[in-house]
C-alpha cells in the first residue's frame, strides 16, 4: 500500500520534472540562437538569484504573492469556480491595507498590525464574494464578473492612490508610506527578505491537509466535481462554493496585505507584474494542488527575476522568460500516450 | 455457401496490454437481416464494433466484406466500403441544420467550391422521405429530441450508401416511446434492403427486432440462433453462462409488514410555469415492503424522487419519515432521519465521477461510519470502510483509490448502493436501479433490494421497466401525469392492466 503511494507520487513528480527538463532545453537552443554567450545567458537565467543574499531575498518576495494567489485561486477552482479575479482581490487587498496603515497609523502596532492584515484579507474576499454569490444564486458566469471586477478595482485604486492618499513628495503613482511600526519583519539571516514567505509557506501546506483530508475539503472537492451529485448526498453546496470564493479572495487580499507590509510598505500602482494571472498559472502547472503550488510559484519567481538579470548581462532580452513559460505550459498540458494503450487518465478536474 | 453473407469474421481477436478483449469471435451477418449481437458489459461487443469500423486493429483472424478478404485501416475506409456506424453518444453538431451535419465534411458542391446549400437540403429531404424519418431537413439539431438526433445519426450513415450499419446500444440513450419508433426504423431499414448490426443486451429488443442473434462472452462467440425459435431465458443463460434468476420472489407465499415508514400526503409540484408536475400524491410505504412506482418516463417520477430526498420543495401536502414531518428538513437532515437515495442517473447525482471510489462511497457515512475525527478524514478508517463496500457488493475492480469513472456502468451503481445501503436506512429511495446494467449486475441489484426489505427496511421502487416492477414490488402505483392513477397489490396486477393504467387509463390507441 505504502508502496504503491509512493510509487504513484514518484510518478506524479516524473511528468512536470520532464516537462522542465525539455523547456529549459529547447531554451537553451532559443539562446543560443540568439546570443553569442548562451551558457552565460542560461547562467544568469538560472542561478543568479543565488549569487547573493540580497537576490535570494528578492526571488523570495517575488515568490511570496504568487505562492498566496495561486494556493487561494486552488480552493476556487477545486470548489468549481474558475476564478480569474485574482488580480482584482490582491489589488483589493493592497490598497485595504494601506489604508488602514495609513488612516490609523498612530495606532500601537498590536492593535494596527492585524487590523491591518484582516482589513486587507476581508478586502481581498470582499471581491471574491461577488462573482462567488452571482454564480450560485444566479448562475452568472464567474469567468465574466471575476474580469471585469478586475478593471474595476484596479481602475478604483488607481483613483485612489492618484487623489486620495498619493505620496506628493515622491515621483510616480504612490500612496504614503505605511508607518514603520507595523512592517513585516525580514527573515532572520537574508536582509529583505520578508517573512510573509514563511506564512505562504505555511498556509500552502494547511491548505492542503484542508482540501484533501477534512470533511469540509472533501465537500468543496464535491461541489466543484459535480455540484448536483454533492446536493444529492447532502452537502450545501451552493455555501461551500460561496466559501471557496471568500478563501480565494482573502487569500490573494493577504498577498496584496503582506506585500504592502513587508515588500513595499506602500501601495504602488505597478506594483504588480500581473500576480494575478501568472499565480492562476502556477495553480493550473500544479495540477491544482496547493503544496505543489509552493513549487510553481517558486519557479515563476525565479524565471521572472533571473531573467531580468539575464538581460543586464547579455543581449537576450527578457521577454524569452515568457516565451520558455508558455512552451512550459504546452508540455505540462500535453500528454503523451502511447498508440494503443488506453489507460485511464484522472483529471484534476 | 447457403447464403449470401455480406460480412464474415473468422477467429478475430484482440488484446489490449495483458487484457483479452477478444479471444475468438467468428460471425457471420447475412446480407439483408437485422443481426443482433448481445453480450454483457465487458463480453466484447463494442471492440469487435470498433474493429468493424477501423478504429482498432485485430491482432488475429480474417475480415471478409462482400466476398472479399479485407483490412479495414481506419474509419474513413470503413465508410468508403460501405460501412456505417451509429454510435452511442452522438457526433453531431448542435448548432447547425440537420442537411449540414448529414454532409458535415462532404459538403456537395458548386463548381467545386461553393457549398451548395439548396442541392443539400434536397437530398438530405429524399432521404428522410425514402425511410419516412420524420424529419426537418432544415431544421437546427440542438432543437431536436435525443430520438430525433439519433435518427439524424443514422440518417449520416445512409447518405453515403451504407450498405451495412451498425447500431452500437442504440437505445441505452432513448426514452421507452422512442424505443419503439427506433425499432420501427430498424425494420423498415431492413425491408429497404440495408443490413442492420445491432448491439444490445436488453433481452426484449432482441426478441423485437432481430432475424438472427449471435451472443458474445468473454471475447468469444458462444452461440448463434434464429430468434423466432429461441427463448428469451436461453439467451440470458448464454450471455451470463448460468441460470439467472431475474424473477424476484414469486411465489413465496404471505409476506407481512410493519409500520408506515414514508407517507406522502397530497403532495403537489408547480414548475415556475404553474403547470402541476405532481398533483396531490398520496403514497405510503410500509417497512419490510417494497412500493413500486410503475411509468412512462416523464410522468413525475423524477419530481416524485428530489422532492422525497429534499432536493426540491413542494408546494403543497405533508411527507412524513417514520411519522415524523421532513416537510422543512434538508437533504442532510432527511439522510440523518433514516432515508436512502439512489437517484436515477448515476453520473448526474449519484457519483462524482473524477472522484475515488473511498470519496463516492463514504459521502454520506463519513460521521456515522467512524472515518472523521474532529473533521479530519482518517485514511485508514475511510480504506478499511471503502474495502468493505466494495467485497459486499462485489465491485469488480475497484480500488479505493481509483476515480470512480474508471467504473463500468454496473460497477459505478454498486458504489452508489454500497454508499446507500451502508446505512441501513428505514426507507430507501431507488430511482431506475438497473437503466444501463446487464443481466448480472441487475440480478444483483434485485437480490439486494429485496434482502433490504426483508430487513425490514420500507423500499420505494421508481422504475419504468415493468418487468422490474413485478419482480421487486409488493404493491403497484402507477404514475401517470404528475397522478397516482391506482395502487395495485401484487396479485390484483397484470402487466396489461398496469400497462393501460401507464397511459392515463385509455387503451393504447391502434
Amino acid at each position: 500500500m505504502i508502496n504503491t503511494n509512493f510509487k504513484e507520487s514518484l510518478h506524479a513528480l516524473i511528468a512536470p520534472l520532464g516537462a522542465i527538463a525539455l523547456t529549459m532545453a529547447l531554451g537553451f537552443l532559443l539562446v543560443a540562437a540568439i546570443s553569442d554567450e548562451p551558457v552565460l545567458a542560461y547562467r544568469e537565467l538560472l542561478f543568479a538569484n543565488f549569487d547573493s543574499l540580497s537576490n535570494f531575498a528578492l526571488f523570495l518576495n517575488r515568490a511570496t504573492p504568487l505562492v498566496l494567489i495561486s494556493v487561494g485561486i486552488t480552493f476556487a477552482f477545486r470548489a468549481g469556480v474558475f476564478n480569474v479575479g485574482g488580480e482584482g482581490q490582491l489589488f483589493a487587498g493592497a490598497i485595504a491595507t494601506t489604508a488602514v496603515g495609513i488612516a490609523f497609523a498612530g495606532l500601537p502596532a498590536i492593535i494596527l498590525f492585524p487590523l491591518a492584515v484582516i482589513t486587507g484579507i476581508a478586502a481581498g474576499a470582499a471581491v471574491g464574494w461577488v462573482p462567488g454569490i452571482l454564480k450560485v444564486k444566479l448562475g452568472v458566469d464567474e469567468v465574466v464578473v471575476t474580469l471585469m471586477l478586475n478593471t474595476i478595482v484596479l481602475l478604483f485604486t488607481s483613483y485612489l492612490v492618484n487623489q486620495v492618499i498619493r505620496d506628493t513628495t515622491a515621483y510616480g503613482a504612490v500612496s504614503w508610506k505605511l508607518p514603520e511600526h507595523i512592517w513585516l519583519p525580514t527573515i532572520p539571516g537574508i536582509p529583505g527578505a520578508t517573512s510573509g514567505f514563511m506564512i505562504a509557506v505555511v498556509l500552502s501546506l494547511v491548505s492542503w491537509v484542508v482540501l484533501f483530508r477534512t470533511q469540509w475539503g472533501t465537500e468543496v472537492r464535491s461541489a466543484g466535481t459535480n455540484l448536483r451529485y454533492a446536493e444529492a448526498v447532502g452537502i450545501a453546496a451552493g455555501r461551500r462554493v460561496i466559501t471557496a470564493m471568500l478563501i480565494a479572495g482573502g487569500f490573494a487580499g493577504l498577498a496584496g496585505a503582506l506585500y504592502v507590509l513587508g515588500i513595499g510598505h506602500r501601495f504602488e500602482q505597478n506594483f504588480s507584474p500581473e500576480y494575478g494571472l501568472i499565480a492562476l498559472t502556477c495553480a493550473l502547472l500544479a495540477r491544482v494542488n496547493p503544496a505543489a503550488s509552493l513549487f510553481t510559484a517558486l519557479y515563476y519567481a525565479l524565471m521572472l527575476n533571473g531573467a531580468a538579470y539575464m538581460q543586464i548581462s547579455t543581449e537576450v532580452p527578457r521577454s524569452l522568460v515568457i516565451l520558455l513559460t508558455g512552451l512550459l505550459v504546452l508540455l505540462m498540458t500535453a500528454r503523451l500516450t502511447r498508440k494503443g494503450s488506453n489507460n485511464q487518465t484522472f483529471d484534476a478536474f | 455457401m447457403d447464403h449470401d453473407n455480406i460480412l464474415v469474421l473468422d477467429g478475430i481477436a484482440k488484446q489490449f496490454g495483458d487484457i483479452v478483449a477478444l479471444e475468438h469471435v467468428d460471425l457471420s451477418v447475412r446480407r439483408g437481416e437485422v443481426h443482433v449481437v448481445c453480450g454483457e458489459n465487458g463480453a466484447g461487443k463494442s471492440t469487435l464494433m470498433n474493429i468493424l469500423v477501423g478504429i482498432h486493429a485485430p491482432d488475429g483472424g480474417k475480415i471478409t466484406f462482400n466476398g472479399k478478404e479485407t483490412t479495414i485501416r481506419d474509419p474513413l475506409a470503413a465508410g468508403d466500403m460501405g460501412i456505417g456506424m451509429v454510435h452511442q453518444h452522438f457526433t453531431l453538431v448542435p448548432s447547425m441544420s440537420v442537411a449540414e451535419n448529414l454532409f458535415l465534411g462532404h459538403h456537395l458542391r458548386r463548381f467545386g467550391i461553393f457549398s451548395d446549400r439548396r442541392a443539400m437540403v434536397e437530398r438530405a429531404g429524399t432521404l428522410i422521405d425514402t425511410y419516412s424519418f420524420a424529419l426537418d431537413p432544415e431544421a437546427i439539431v440542438s432543437t431536436l429530441s435525443v430520438g430525433q438526433r439519433q435518427r439524424v445519426e443514422i440518417l449520416k450513415a445512409l447518405v453515403f450508401d451504407a450498405e451495412l450499419l451498425i447500431l452500437d446500444e442504440p437505445t441505452a440513450v432513448l426514452t421507452p416511446p422512442e424505443v419503439e419508433e427506433l425499432l420501427k426504423v430498424i425494420t423498415n431499414l431492413r425491408d429497404r434492403g440495408r443490413t442492420v448490426l445491432f448491439i444490445t443486451h436488453k433481452l426484449r429488443e432482441v426478441k423485437a427486432v432481430s432475424d438472427r442473434v449471435t451472443i458474445l462472452r468473454r471475447g468469444k462467440n458462444i452461440s448463434t440462433h434464429i430468434t423466432k425459435i429461441v427463448t428469451e431465458n436461453d439467451i440470458a443463460r448464454d450471455m451470463v453462462g448460468r441460470d439467472v434468476f431475474l424473477m424476484g420472489r414469486q411465489g413465496q407465499g404471505v409476506r407481512t409488514f410493519g409500520n408506515n415508514v414514508l407517507q406522502l400526503e397530497n403532495v403537489s409540484i408547480t414548475n415556475s410555469d404553474g403547470r402541476l408536475l405532481l398533483d396531490g400524491i398520496n403514497l405510503d410505504v410500509r417497512a419490510g415492503e417494497v412500493l413500486g412506482v410503475a411509468g412512462v418516463d416523464g410522468n413525475g417520477q423524477t419530481e416524485l424522487a428530489e422532492a422525497i430526498a429534499g432536493l426540491i420543495p413542494i408546494q403543497a401536502g405533508t411527507i412524513r419519515l417514520d411519522g415524523a414531518d421532513i416537510n422543512n428538513a434538508s437533504v442532510a437532515e432527511r439522510q440523518e432521519a433514516g432515508l436512502g437515495f439512489v437517484p436515477e442517473d448515476r453520473l448526474d447525482r449519484g457519483l462524482s465521477r473524477n472522484m475515488s471510489i473511498a470519496e463516492n462511497m463514504a459521502a454520506t457515512n463519513y460521521l456515522r461510519a467512524g472515518i472523521l475525527w474532529r473533521g479530519f478524514v482518517d485514511k485508514g478508517r475511510l480504506a478499511e470502510f471503502t474495502q468493505k463496500g466494495i467485497e459486499q457488493f462485489d465491485i469488480r475492480g475497484a480500488k479505493p483509490g481509483l476515480a470512480v469513472g474508471s467504473l463500468s456502468g454496473g460497477n459505478m451503481q454498486k458504489v452508489v448502493l454500497a454508499r446507500e445501503f451502508a446505512r441501513d436506512p428505514k426507507v430507501l429511495l431507488v430511482s431506475q436501479p438497473t437503466r444501463g446494467l446487464d443481466i448480472g449486475a441487475s440480478e444483483f441489484v434485485y437480490s439486494e433490494v429485496l434482502s433490504a426489505a426483508d430487513k425490514g427496511n420500507g423500499i420505494l421502487l421508481i422504475s419504468s421497466e415493468l418487468s422490474e416492477i413485478f419482480a421487486l414490488a409488493d404493491r403497484i402505483a402507477v404514475i401517470y401525469s404528475g397522478r397516482i392513477m391506482q395502487i395495485l397489490t401484487r396479485e390484483d396486477a397484470d402487466e396489461e392492466t398496469v400497462g393501460i393504467l401507464m397511459n392515463g387509463g385509455k387503451e393504447q390507441a391502434a
